[in-house]
């Protein structure tokens, strides 16, 4: 009899440990908006190449990469629920601390930031064959901005990693935030570039730190 | 017992397939808090310096002590023992200080090129350091913060202590006759963690030997955050240092208690933040940072005019949000130049970091002020061992002869007071005054 309450609790064992998997699915998600701190308006960003937003489960080694969407969101909303280290790297503003965030279903983590470079006063027009941008710069840190540049693109999600055509400037210089910059753009000479379609154009500038990011202001649709 | 078995079984699986639940008897009741404790509250009636926002102070070696003097030291700190002491061919120092306005002056074993003999001065006398107060005045440089080396003041050392006493006598009293901010800078370099804990006995006995916290015999000695202020460097490099984080954060504890009786800066390494490089990769340095009110990272040696902004840029933004974030204050540390040629005997450090007649200096100003730093560290005022001093050195072509080796001058070209009359630019900038840029200003 002792042996057969052996037994039974070694298959009690067995029944209550041995199951496949006993986890949820990835029922969690984390998602939220970089805003400017000053402006409150969202922090433009690049899908491609661009800020992401590392995140490492506790105990676990390897972290995960969200991507940020151009407009300055994100959205992952299949990550499973557990206390992860979140940290935005590569990115166009200035660093911010890891955090420790513990995601309970679907979970929004905004963050405020400074960006590296405001481009503000930012217009784009056509005139003749040309798309002409002027804006402002105002930049946040002291380090020089080594690229502005004028992107465009058939998708939305323009940006200097994602253009077919571009009109750069290198400045390598701190930006004077009383001038006007211009970078004008000559249709005719961008084979891509097809008059009779619609584009967006979109304005970026880029500070000398590390692995940091354009900055931009938003993107504009124009007909060819 | 086939039952008592199937029982067990399910009472066991009902454990293991189970949510963890709260059932069991209620907590007993939470002991009553103890009752808080009342933060000291100092008079602060007639004190000048009320917080280091927005001033500009630089730090006081003061440990220099010259053969004849009454500390009885030698050629302390002119001396270098790789080399064989204080004599051409061999020193520590690589700047010479301008020894035109001092009043008590010692010959030392260096000569001019016309055989006139080269004077220094001695920190131990009370009429050299109102000298330097007086300096300060002058410039504008709103005070010092005055360095004392634990490994310096330890009963071992009688000496030792004897002259750091003497040396903050002297510029206590000057502090005051000058209206100079005043405040003491502990150094760990070289601790054990005895060391360590053996500062608060020794920052205890100044507290009653000075009266430093009396607003009468004291009124320049700098608060913040309503307590007297007081400085403890040298916490969280990885250079292999005896004592620990841990232990600092234990001596902060101790100093501030209960009462939070001062409030603490502390010198940390320059990658603090992001624990890398010069930095212990050990987060409990923020959480020790956290604790203290103000915190000063290490710039010295870290950049040079080239990568400044480079170096810099993303560090002093990345500083100034962490701490405004985290309620502690910041201030960034500036210096002119670097040169370690005879304290290293080794003549390719001459100069290793150029000054470029104030250039990197004001970028660093500039640098700090328009990345929305309060106030500054300058490193130092009168250190001339590894060629950071702002107070009036010698000029080229003025200076002693140093055998097969060399003193540097401040150029030709710009006057003996030319870094002290920069560092009163950047003072007056960061008091609102003036109108500057990054543009070196022109005298």
């Amino acid at each position: 009899m002792k042996k057969l309450s052996y037994i039974l609790l070694i298959s009690a064992l067995a029944a209550s440990s041995c199951k496949k998997d006993n986890y949820d699915g990835p029922t969690a998600g984390l998602s939220g908006n970089f805003f400017d701190v000053a402006t409150k308006a969202l922090v433009e960003q690049d899908i491609i190449r661009g800020t992401q937003i590392e995140i490492q489960e506790k105990g676990y080694v390897v972290p995960q990469y969200l991507i940020v969407k151009n407009d300055g969101t994100y959205s992952n909303t299949l990550l499973f629920a557990a206390t992860y280290t979140v940290k935005p790297i590569r990115t166009n503003f200035i660093a911010l601390e890891a955090q420790e965030v513990t995601l309970n279903g679907q979970t929004t983590l905004d963050f405020n930031v400074t960006p590296y470079i405001r481009v503000t006063n930012a217009s784009i027009v056509k005139s003749g064959t040309k798309v002409i941008a002027t804006f402002k710069l105002q930049q946040n840190v002291i380090n020089n901005v080594n690229k502005i540049g004028l992107y465009a693109h058939e998708d939305f999600r323009v940006g200097e990693p994602m253009r077919q055509a571009e009109t750069e400037r290198d400045l390598n210089a701190v930006s004077d935030p009383n001038a006007t910059y211009t970078l004008e753009m000559d249709i005719p000479t961008k084979d891509q570039l097809k008059t009779g379609k619609s584009y967006y154009f979109r304005i970026g500038a880029r500070i000398d730190i590390g692995e940091a990011r354009f900055n931009y202001a938003p993107t504009v649709k124009i007909d060819l | 017992m086939k039952k008592y078995a199937l029982i067990l079984a399910a009472v066991f699986l009902t454990l293991s397939c189970s949510k963890k639940t709260s059932s069991g008897p209620p907590n007993p009741p939470e002991p009553p808090d103890p009752p808080p404790v009342q933060e000291v509250v100092y008079d602060e009636t007639g004190c000048l310096f009320k917080s280091y926002n927005g001033l500009v102070m630089a730090g006081y070696q003061g440990w220099f002590a010259a053969e004849g003097d009454a500390s009885e030291r030698g050629w302390y700190h002119f001396q270098n023992g790789s080399c064989g002491g204080f004599k051409p061919g061999c020193s520590t120092i690589d700047f010479w200080p301008d020894m035109t306005e001092y009043t008590k002056t010692y010959p030392s074993p260096f000569q001019f090129a016309n055989g006139t003999n080269a004077k220094l001065y001695s920190p131990y006398d009370e009429e050299t350091i109102d000298l330097h107060f007086k300096w300060m005045q002058q410039y504008g440089l709103d005070g010092v913060f005055m360095q004392r080396f634990v490994g310096e003041i330890k009963n071992t050392n009688p000496k030792g202590k004897r002259h750091f006493n003497k040396v903050l006598e002297n510029a206590l009293k000057a502090a005051k006759k000058y209206s100079r901010a005043i405040c003491v800078m502990y150094d760990l370099s070289g601790c054990s963690p005895e060391d360590v804990a053996y500062l608060e006995q020794d920052w205890n006995e100044l507290q009653t030997l000075f009266k430093l916290f009396d607003n009468v015999q004291n009124p320049t000695y700098l608060r913040h955050n309503k307590k007297p202020l007081v400085v403890i460097w040298g916490v969280g490099f990885n250079d292999n240092r005896k004592y620990t984080i841990s232990d600092v954060d234990k001596l902060v504890d101790k100093i501030k208690g209960p009462t939070k009786k001062v409030s603490v800066m502390l010198g940390v390494p320059y990658f603090w933040r992001t624990l890398k490089n010069d930095t212990e990769n050990s987060t409990t340095l923020h959480t020790l940072i956290k604790k203290t009110d103000v915190i000063m990272p290490w710039a010295v040696g870290r950049y040079s005019n080239d990568n400044y902004t480079n170096v810099a840029g993303a560090e002093l933004a990345g500083d100034i949000q962490w701490c405004a974030t985290n309620k502690v204050d910041y201030v960034p540390l500036v210096f002119p130049g670097f040169s370690w040629g005879n304290l290293r005997n080794d003549p390719s450090l001459y100069n290793s970091i150029p000054r470029l007649k104030g250039d990197f200096l004001w970028k660093q100003v500039a640098g700090a002020k328009l990345s929305g730093a309060k106030s500054l560290y300058v490193a130092m005022f009168d250190e001339i061992d590894e060629g950071t001093a702002i107070y009036k050195c010698a000029r080229e072509g003025e200076l002693p002869l140093h055998a097969d080796k060399r003193f540097v001058g401040i150029d030709a070209d710009l006057p003996s007071d030319h870094y002290l009359w920069l560092t009163g630019q950047a003072v007056k900038w960061f008091h609102g005054e003036g109108t500057y840029n990054s543009t070196r200003p022109v005298r």
